[in-house]
């Protein structure tokens, strides 16, 4: 059954931002592992791109990573271009999969944290930020992808039992869902 | 409005703009990116559009990381684990050394911390009190067991001399009874041979504050007529002519009453430890508005005429203020005698 609902997911979408970008900002620089954060822009748009796909997804890893990258000291653009192209990878065929399949979602997005971090951190070694391949490969790529992937199981645990809406973190499920018990209306954005 | 799908796409609006799997909005981003990031490095620490934004956004996200770090603090140490259980023993030995090395640097710098806030009481205390003073340092203590001394590092050459009045931050510790010619000998106000002109700062009370073996200080020569409570502020009445009027020297400890007697015994606490002072002042002159005036002397004498008549005729040595020989102190228990007798 499917149902249309524009307002709802894009209220559902900009709640979901919230959360990450607070999460991002006040929680992830403070708990860490070795030198490792978690980065709650990878699982913003990590969630977009496995939710729905196609241009709102890859608009949402941009955007995820355009913050990620003003929130840190490295150079601006490459958590967005990394993010850009992973959310258009992850949103090919993987449209609203977090509700079809948890444990295959992990595992994509699982890769997808994996992949980015250890580009990432190349990257940053190769522009002069990092010193170490060992302590860019098991002090930071490691430490980032397993608190990003911890991170990102709540959100997807929670959105992967939504049985009402494939996504609904705060606002009000809508009558028409309610009604038809729809997984699939957060394609009709 | 709901609507079945049955075989047709989830939603038509976002597969009419979206036919290509967002394929152009990706390369389109993607070379936004890129882009960014050629500026972004070529911009490096020069400061720039990026540099700009960067410190707006940290501005704008500042309450949420300080409330983010206030809610996380407790758990902060958690992530330490990691490190800590991959690292080697060489790092280890280098962190205790380190730590070590702090520790000790640490305790040098609290140890200058507490000597500048003890130089900044004493020069509250010059200013307060527009002290002609010179400062010196304790460099050892009593070298007997019968007196009650400190030896400072300046002496003749410093322009001091015996009998001037010495300070710290709290208020008079005592007076000069030697004095070498790059060190002097002062004697403590608790030294048994040690008498001051005091007061009580509330009611007006005049005494003496005399020394004692065991280190107390005992304010006598105070009338049972006057008032005297636990707690007043015993200073400096600058009726010696040696001490500045006004000087804190302790606080009443004890207030007895004997029966029959015209004097109160008064028991005072030292504001100073004589173990702690290390920074001290000594005052080298008084000015005229430091002095007893002739109001002063003669409400002493209105308090206790007998007890206090050396004292208003300007035997300052003599009576008030006689740590220099004890023979004055002696003449002022005479006195005292003959008042009780």
């Amino acid at each position: 059954m499917q149902v249309k609902d524009t307002n709802r997911n894009r209220r559902d979408f900009g709640v979901l931002a919230c959360i990450c970008l607070v999460l991002q900002v006040a929680v992830a620089p403070n708990i860490a592992l070795g030198n490792g954060r978690a980065n709650l822009g990878l699982v913003f748009a990590g969630i977009a791109s496995l939710l729905v796909g196609g241009r709102l997804g890859v608009l949402c890893g941009f955007l995820a990573g355009f913050v990620f990258d003003l929130s840190t000291t490295g150079p601006i653009g490459l958590m967005s271009f990394l993010l850009t192209i992973a959310s258009f990878v992850l949103g090919i065929e993987a449209r609203n999969r977090m509700a079809d399949d948890f444990a295959g979602s992990m595992r994509l997005f699982s890769w997808m944290t994996l992949g980015v971090s250890l580009f990432y951190h190349v990257a940053m070694l190769l522009v002069g930020d990092a010193t170490s391949l060992i302590d860019v490969v098991f002090m930071r790529t490691v430490p980032t992808a397993i608190l990003t992937i911890i991170a990102f199981t709540p959100f997807a645990y929670v959105i992967s039992h939504e049985t009402g809406s494939a996504l609904s973190l705060g606002g009000k499920p809508s009558k028409s869902a309610r009604s038809h018990g729809s997984r699939y209306d957060i394609g009709n954005l | 409005m709901p609507r079945k799908s049955g075989a047709t796409p989830p939603s038509t609006r976002f597969r009419r703009t979206d036919a290509d799997g967002g394929l152009r909005t990706c390369i389109v981003l993607v070379v936004l990116s890129l882009v960014m990031f050629t500026a972004s490095v070529r911009e490096g620490d020069a400061g720039g559009v990026f540099t700009t934004m960067r410190g707006a956004w940290m501005t704008i996200t500042t309450p949420i990381r300080w409330a983010g770090g206030a809610v996380t603090a407790p758990f902060q140490g958690l992530g330490n684990i990691f490190v800590n259980l991959t690292t080697d023993q060489e790092r280890l030995s280098d962190l205790k050394a380190e730590n070590e090395r702090l520790v000790a640097r640490n305790a040098e710098l609290e140890e200058s911390e507490q000597t500048a806030r003890r130089l900044e009481s004493l020069l509250g205390l010059q200013s307060l009190y527009n002290l002609q003073s010179t400062g010196a340092r304790i460099i050892s203590g009593s070298t007997d067991s019968w007196s009650s001394t400190v030896t400072i590092d300046k002496g003749s050459a410093a322009g001091v001399a015996v009998g001037m009045p010495v300070t710290d931050s709290n208020g008079a510790i005592g007076q000069v009874v030697k004095c070498g010619s790059a060190s002097a000998t002062v004697r403590l106000i608790t030294d048994e041979n040690s008498s001051v002109s005091a007061m009580i700062q509330s009611s007006r009370a005049q005494g003496v504050l005399r020394g004692s073996v065991d280190g107390s200080l005992r304010l006598t020569l105070v009338r049972t007529d006057q008032m005297v409570e636990v707690g007043d502020t015993v200073v400096t009445s600058g009726l010696g002519g040696v001490f500045p009027k006004g000087l804190p020297l302790g606080t009443v400890l004890s207030v007895e009453r004997t029966s029959g007697s015209l004097y109160y015994e008064i028991e005072v606490e030292p504001l100073s430890s004589t173990e702690s002072f290390e920074e001290v002042l000594v005052i080298t002159s008084l000015t005229e508005d430091q002095k007893a005036t002739a109001e002063d002397v003669a409400e002493a004498d209105k308090q206790d005429t007998t007890a206090m008549t050396a004292t208003s005729d300007g035997g300052a040595q003599g009576e008030g203020e006689s740590q220099g020989d004890g023979e004055d102190a002696s003449a002022e228990d005479d006195e005292q005698m003959d008042v009780e007798g």
